[in-house]
């Protein structure tokens, strides 16, 4: 019997457990997870220091480009079985994750490639925002290179 | 023809406009999303500093900022939409 594929994107305010994202793919018939998880990094931009980042989202937006974004995957790698990312929405700060994503698959290649995709189109597509916030008050919005309306766009 | 239409800002267009969302009750359609672009520049002047660095979204589906005609609906969500960066 093939399993059905699940696809789950959540928007959390609260800490992100990688194992709990790692459990959301699990499946029997799966011998590879990859795993992605972007962190908050301790930066300095013209003497500041960043100390962590606030994020948004059009959340009901998100949740439909996501869908579109595994169908995307889908197409090209069939044999990825189920995707899961949870993100952060509010503050994070430096150090901790803002990002856990995790693919399951029958074979480890498939599943680096859909991740290294995956990855790509998420920074491209999903509405979601953040700002800098420095330890001298100020804060400045951030703009994905992947995001194809960004100045700092890279063809 | 005339819709009602709610306006969401996100990140910096928020900042500019000062608003989160707004109700606007008689937009033109069929309209260009250049036009209704217009319309949203017209209330918020400041929004200007996001030329060409934008996109909207009409019934959570991206439309670029040019001639493509949008067809306007009463209750229909249109999103300001500045370069994304999540992750």
């Amino acid at each position: 019997m093939v399993e059905p594929h699940r696809d789950v994107l959540k928007l959390r305010r609260d800490w992100l457990s990688v194992q709990e994202v790692v459990d959301a793919v699990s499946s029997a018939s799966c011998g590879a997870t990859s795993v992605f998880i972007g962190t908050t990094r301790e930066d300095v931009l013209d003497g500041r220091k960043v100390i962590g980042l606030e994020y948004e989202a059009y959340e009901p937006m998100a949740q439909s480009e996501f869908r579109k974004l595994c169908d995307v995957i889908r197409e090209r790698w069939p044999s990825v079985t189920h995707v899961c990312v949870h993100h952060r929405l509010g503050w994070v700060k430096v150090g901790e994750a803002s990002v856990v994503m995790a693919i399951s698959s029958p074979h480890r290649h498939d599943g680096q490639q859909a991740m290294q995709q995956a990855v790509e189109q998420l920074k491209a597509r999903l509405p979601v925002w953040k700002k800098e916030v420095y330890d001298s008050q100020e804060a400045s919005w951030k703009e994905n290179s992947e995001c194809p309306w960004a100045s700092n766009h890279k063809q | 023809m005339t819709a009602q239409v709610t306006v969401l800002y996100f990140a910096k267009s928020a900042e500019l406009s000062g608003l989160k969302e707004e109700e606007l009750v008689a937009v033109p359609t069929p309209i260009s999303s250049q036009g209704l672009w217009s319309l949203l520049l017209q209330r918020h002047p400041r929004l200007c500093v996001l030329q060409h660095q934008v996109v909207l979204a009409v019934r959570q589906q991206y439309v670029a900022i040019g001639d493509e005609l949008v067809a306007l609906g009463d209750g229909d969500e249109v999103a300001v939409v500045p370069p994304l960066s999540g992750g």
